[in-house]
């Protein structure tokens, strides 16, 4: 009998044209994992069994007709909650959305919808998708799949927990700082964050429009591949969104990657703790099997990076939000609020030179950084894998420090709007953990061929509670 | 530039976001972290050409694109 839970979501869509499963099957096995995993971890927002259900036995009405479209057709996907559904209100994982619902579909969900895949749920997010934990005092936090006392990452929590126990094969999440990234390494799973501009954000829940972008979390690279071609592409809605030709993610996947020159930044590595150097040794120890070569690399200034990126983000997370702020300031958790707030402080001069020098460090990133390398490899964590208690910092003086450390390797990329593909480390029975490889503009279809070699050396698994 | 004014009431306090009723210790704090933002800002705005523009990040993207 087929394992469902272990299915890649391009497995599962062939399984079901083939008839060898129904989507209704598929439906019912995912919601009724949806449901443990919530127990376990928190992962979910809202279950929509009977209207996921219904939209199941249309699927397989349709196979049997022969009329069945799209690459994804009766798949059952679930999303974090903060994309525009017709009709529906997107909670943004926060109190004050209450009353909103959406006039039309956000774009990513109107492409999954047209590729056939079925929604059956909205998963957990940080508080505004403003948090890299997974904590959020509204919500109540997510939980790791691997060990519930520990983090499961933020803000795009409950993709990657849901992802992780195998109640989802893939999911929407977002990165602003790093939201795809770290639940991905600390649930032990893959995500891609595109170039900016990708994948169109019309509908997308703003957090900092300068720097925020739509990706994916999954189990198996292959479905990162098959998601992006359907999600990527130029949209009207979205002046970002890239006119670029989308490559055919899927064909690319065997592209060759012996030969490729992987970038380690030795000083920015060693800034990372001992046990997660060694994790990144490792990581590299698998690529070179791969036919990868080492190489050294040097990024700009890391700290410079990581001021620019912060001069662009609290102001534009302020931007976003004050209006909100202003009339309904109770409704915010300390946390965010405490965030939220420091953006009004940044001078407009200085926001304004972050923005205008951008150009200038992706450039000087790509002429020098990138010189003589294909990608660089990168930390996700700084640490090993946090307890919750350790990182519940509400908005106590540690805050600002607590978060700089988390996101310490992974938002200075979004400053460059690099791609960036989010690889386990091998476990060896041990907690799951990460790294990122940055690739240059819109080579995602790189970055995805060395993840598909790299899942054959470390193959996708199902997260349950280590002993 | 990068030596923000703080705006200032008639007895002195700052008066920055004054709709947003921070209280004292989180407006220092954030304060100070601008603070030290601002003195990278303040570097690197030196060594930008007058002619950097915001819209360079996008043109620079589409221009190395490796598809």
């Amino acid at each position: 009998m087929t394992d469902l839970a272990a299915l890649s979501a391009r497995a599962l869509a062939q399984a079901i044209r083939d008839k060898k499963v129904s989507s209704l099957e598929a439906t019912q096995a995912t919601v009724a994992r949806l449901r443990d995993c919530h127990e376990l971890t928190n992962c979910l927002i809202a279950l929509e069994e009977e209207e996921a259900l219904a939209a199941a036995r249309a699927a397989d009405a349709a196979v049997a007709k022969g009329s069945a479209k799209g690459p994804l057709a009766g798949v059952p996907l679930a999303h974090k909650d903060m994309f525009d559904r017709k009709g529906k209100i997107a909670s943004w994982g926060a109190r004050i959305r209450a009353g909103a619902p959406a006039a039309e579909d956000a774009a990513a969900i109107a492409r999954f919808k047209s590729a056939g895949a079925l929604q059956v749920a909205t998963l957990h997010l940080a508080e505004f998708a403003y948090g890299p934990t997974g904590h959020n005092y509204v919500l109540g936090h997510a939980r790791n799949p691997w060990d519930p006392t520990r983090i499961t990452g933020g803000s795009s929590a409950g993709t990657a927990a849901a992802v992780a126990y195998g109640a989802i094969p893939a999911g929407l999440g977002s990165d602003t700082g790093g939201s795809l990234r770290l639940p991905a390494a600390c649930c032990g799973v893959v995500s891609i964050k595109p170039t900016w501009g990708r994948i169109s954000r019309a509908g997308a829940m703003p957090l900092a429009p300068a720097l925020d972008t739509v990706g994916m979390i999954a189990r198996h690279v292959e479905d990162l591949a098959l998601t992006l071609s359907v999600l990527a592409g130029p949209d009207p809605r979205d002046p970002a969104a890239s006119t670029l030709p989308v490559p055919d993610y899927l064909a690319r996947l065997s592209d060759p990657v012996r030969g490729l020159r992987v970038g380690l930044d030795e000083a920015v590595l060693t800034e990372a703790s001992q046990p997660v150097q060694k994790m990144v040794e490792t990581v590299l120890g698998v690529l070179a099997k791969l036919g990868l070569e080492r190489a050294s690399c040097r990024f700009p200034d890391w700290q410079t990076l990581d001021h620019l990126v912060q001069l662009v983000q609290l102001p534009d997370a302020s931007a976003a939000h004050t209006a909100y702020l202003r009339a309904r300031p109770g409704d915010y958790s300390p946390q965010v609020r405490a965030r939220v707030e420091v953006g009004h402080f940044v001078p407009a001069v200085d926001h304004l030179t972050a923005l205008r020098a951008r150009g200038t460090y992706v450039k000087r990133t790509l002429d020098e950084t990138f010189k003589g390398i294909d990608v660089a490899i990168l930390p996700i964590l700084a640490d090993p894998l946090p307890t919750i208690a350790e990182l519940d910092v509400a908005a106590s003086p540690n805050l600002q420090a607590a978060m700089g450390r988390t996101v310490k390797y992974t938002r200075p990329i979004n400053y460059l709007g690099l791609p960036t593909l989010a690889l386990p480390i091998p476990r060896n029975g041990g907690l799951p953990n990460g790294i990122q490889l940055v690739g240059r503009p819109f080579a995602e279809a790189q970055l995805l061929a060395i993840g598909q070699a790299y899942q054959r050396e470390v193959p996708p698994e199902i997260a349950r509670p280590l002993r | 530039m990068s030596s923000p004014s703080t705006p200032a009431g008639p007895a002195g306090e700052d008066t920055a976001a004054a709709y947003l009723d921070i209280p004292p210790e989180r407006r220092a704090a954030a304060r100070a972290h601008v603070a030290l933002l601002s003195r990278t800002a303040d570097r690197v705005a030196r060594e930008l050409p007058i002619s950097a523009d915001v819209d360079d990040f996008r043109r620079v993207l589409r221009e190395e694109a490796r598809p």
